[in-house]
């Protein structure tokens, strides 16, 4: 047996070195520090080193940023733990748009006082959709400061093999292509997760339906949202949607577009640089986006609603120091910190940013999003039963999609199963 | 007869290779991904010859400061979580195999049963408990959990091990004027030196790699690389998936030579009294 020579010496120098090494762990640093619950993109865009968009805020407050990161959904598991405290260290959360309830929205403090205090200048700039989100209630909860809005990506090289000189104008011209792109083996038409609300959405609202409206009709038009499932149907029956779609993920859309396997996918605008990313991408540069495309009945008359999320700071009710945070929030929402949290890939929510020729030589693609974020709103609108009501929801657009259900009985399905749980 | 023998040791080689396939596939996966220009990660059909680079490494030294923070403290807890239970195992083991009273084998049953509640069943009832204590975000609350949570695992091969020592070695050190707690450590510690090794090597895998504690207790201080990892695989931003590989290759690499180094107590630990009687 072998054996250990230990004596008290020994374990001395081995329980000090541990308790040195726990004590060395690295400090934050002392003095006036704003705690921040985000995710990490929302700390990035504000820049950091010599590009920090807040050293003067930090300096003119003797204060100090201390952000604390996650994913979205344990960033939004996180802030409502967190607000639901007694007493929290976090000044400032970060707050997605489908999540505010009613009770989610007790948890964090009304601006509304604030803004009468110290307004955030040329608050009307900011979308007033955006504003309307935030808003439960009656009372503003939270400041948009991010929004994603979803665009219709093509591969242009691929569009060409096929004979495109365009991207499409409507669905049908989407659908054909995409038809075309597989029939001629070049790609698969088009990927799309099949674990996202979005998609189905998307294709509802190019036919003027949807899923749920904000003032939660559900299916205003069970016609078009029927066609929606027929043609997404359609495209996996003739091979258009890869034969893996049940187990699609959001992940595999970027993959396959920067691989070519797909010419068409539906992505937020911001995805733009990643999908053309010379170190990613087999086609950088060949990859554009524009707006998704309405049917040919509606073209010229109802513009696409295309699905938006958007992100906003709030304060929670037991934070601290909460004229730090307010603070902090007026500066971030501020038109300068807004168009420099853009240039670094940010979505603005300011209307102006959009058409700021700095943004615009940046960014080729911010007209095309400021078009499609004018008419945008949110997949559904937020009820403590939406994340059961999503889901029941895309179990009958799958079952409809890979051709085990009719779409009708799919459409009637979702108006049975997502009707009790609405508020 | 020797047909039916080559069968059987056909048999087994495929078994052998399927699961070292199953086992070593995902390794080499994630290295040889962390090494290939992104372009290439994902190609179809796949890229099996590439110009090694080291690219992704670069990246995730320059972009992801706060992983490299966050392997310090996976680090931290990991020493800390390892000493307090071993400690605390082998103090157990000892009682438990040197004492025999009904309470005694009463507590050894509550031990295991702790072992069996779900963790996420005791870690949201506590979030406001550390909070109220201020251990939130801090290396001690994550230490303490990590080494509770293997505590009694820890207390039933220490006691099968120290089982094995002749009790006549205590009683032979007790004449001579030895303590209970100078026999521990005089003798009983030296000679269960690979229990003692055995359990530290399940503790450090599993404080090495700890994800749910870490995410409900730990904000930026005590953060750990588990964490930081989830976080790269982004739903917003998109996943950079050779930067990706390459911080689950720098997180993978000295558990995994710890692991190996350790392989032959980790085997002792796992058969230890197995052929007691």
């Amino acid at each position: 047996m072998k054996t250990l020579q230990t004596n008290r010496r020994g374990f001395l120098a081995g329980a000090t070195a541990t308790l040195a090494l726990i004590a060395a762990a690295p400090s934050l640093a002392a003095g006036k520090t704003l705690n921040i619950l985000s995710h990490r993109v929302h700390q990035t865009s504000l820049g950091e080193g010599e590009a920090d968009l807040m050293a003067a805020w930090k300096q003119a407050n003797d204060a100090d940023l201390a952000f604390t990161t996650f994913d979205s959904n344990p960033l939004m598991d996180r802030l409502f733990r967190e607000a639901s405290l007694p007493e929290t260290e976090f000044g400032v959360g970060y707050l997605v748009d489908n999540r505010p309830t009613s009770e989610i929205a007790k948890l964090f403090e009304p601006l509304d006082y604030w803004m009468e205090k110290d307004a955030i200048a040329d608050f009307d700039d900011i979308a007033p959709g955006l504003i309307k989100g935030m808003t439960i209630d009656g009372k503003l909860i939270g400041i948009p400061v991010r929004t994603a809005t979803q665009a219709l990506f093509c591969n242009l090289d691929l569009l060409e093999q096929a004979g495109f000189s365009a991207p499409p104008a409507t669905l049908e011209e989407l659908v054909a292509q995409a038809q075309k792109i597989t029939d001629d083996k070049i790609a698969t038409g088009m990927i799309l997760a099949s674990d996202l609300a979005v998609f189905p959405v998307m294709f509802a609202r190019a036919f003027g339906g949807d899923f749920l409206t904000p003032d939660f009709k559900l299916l205003p038009d069970a016609a078009a949202m029927e066609q929606a499932l027929t043609v997404l149907a359609g495209m996996f029956a003739n091979g258009a949607l890869p034969r893996s779609y049940a187990t699609t993920k959001n992940d595999d859309q970027v993959t396959w577009m920067q691989q070519g396997r797909a010419a068409f996918t539906v992505l937020p605008f911001a995805r733009a640089a990643q999908l053309n990313d010379p170190e990613q991408s087999k086609f950088s540069g060949r990859i554009t986006a524009v707006g998704f495309p309405v049917a040919e009945a509606l073209a010229g008359k109802t513009p696409m609603a295309t699905v938006v999320e958007a992100w906003a700071m709030v304060i929670p009710t037991n934070a601290k120091d909460k004229e730090l945070a307010w603070s902090y929030i007026k500066q971030v929402a501020s038109p300068e910190t807004t168009l420099g949290m853009a240039l670094n890939g940010n979505g603005p929510a300011r209307v102006s940013t959009f058409s700021d020729p700095k943004l615009v030589e940046k960014n080729p693609l911010a007209a095309i999003e400021a078009e499609a974020l004018a008419n945008g709103r949110g997949a559904f609108p937020p009820f403590p039963e939406a994340a059961r009501a999503q889901a029941l929801f895309l179990e009958e657009v799958q079952l409809a999609v890979l051709g085990r259900k009719s779409p009708a009985e799919a459409v009637e399905a979702i108006a049975a199963r997502v009707a009790p749980l609405l508020p | 007869m020797r047909a039916e023998t080559l069968l059987i040791r056909l048999g087994k080689a495929v078994a052998v290779a399927a699961i070292l396939f199953w086992s070593l596939f995902p390794i080499v996966f994630i290295v040889t991904s962390s090494l290939k220009p992104g372009q290439d990660i994902f190609a179809v059909p796949p890229q099996w010859t590439f110009q090694p680079t080291l690219q992704h490494y670069v990246t995730l030294w320059t972009q992801w400061g706060v992983f490299f923070r966050g392997l310090w403290n996976s680090a931290v807890v990991t020493v800390g979580a390892t000493l307090l239970a071993v400690i605390a195992s082998t103090c157990a083991g000892y009682v438990f195999s040197r004492h025999a009273a009904r309470w005694l084998e009463l507590s050894i049953v509550g031990l295991i049963a702790v072992r069996l509640i779900p963790p996420i069943v005791v870690t949201l009832p506590l979030f406001p408990i550390v909070n109220r204590l201020g251990l939130s975000d801090t290396h001690l609350v994550l230490i303490i959990l990590y080494a509770t949570f293997f505590v009694s695992m820890g207390t039933v091969l220490m006691r099968t091990f120290i089982d094995q020592i002749p009790r006549d070695l205590d009683e032979a050190a007790a004449i001579d004027g030895a303590s209970r707690l100078t026999i521990l450590r005089r003798v009983i510690v030296p000679l269960a030196a690979p229990g003692i090794l055995a359990v530290a090597v399940f503790v450090v895998v599993f404080a090495w790699n700890e994800f749910l504690f870490a995410f409900i207790f730990t904000g930026t201080n005590a953060k750990t690389a588990p964490l930081v990892i989830s976080e790269m695989i982004g739903s917003i931003d998109g996943v950079d998936w050779g930067v990706l590989f390459a911080a689950s290759t720098v997180q993978l690499a000295p558990v995994l030579a710890f692991v190996i180094l350790m392989n032959r107590y980790l085997v002792a630990g796992l058969t230890a009294g197995a052929t007691k009687g």
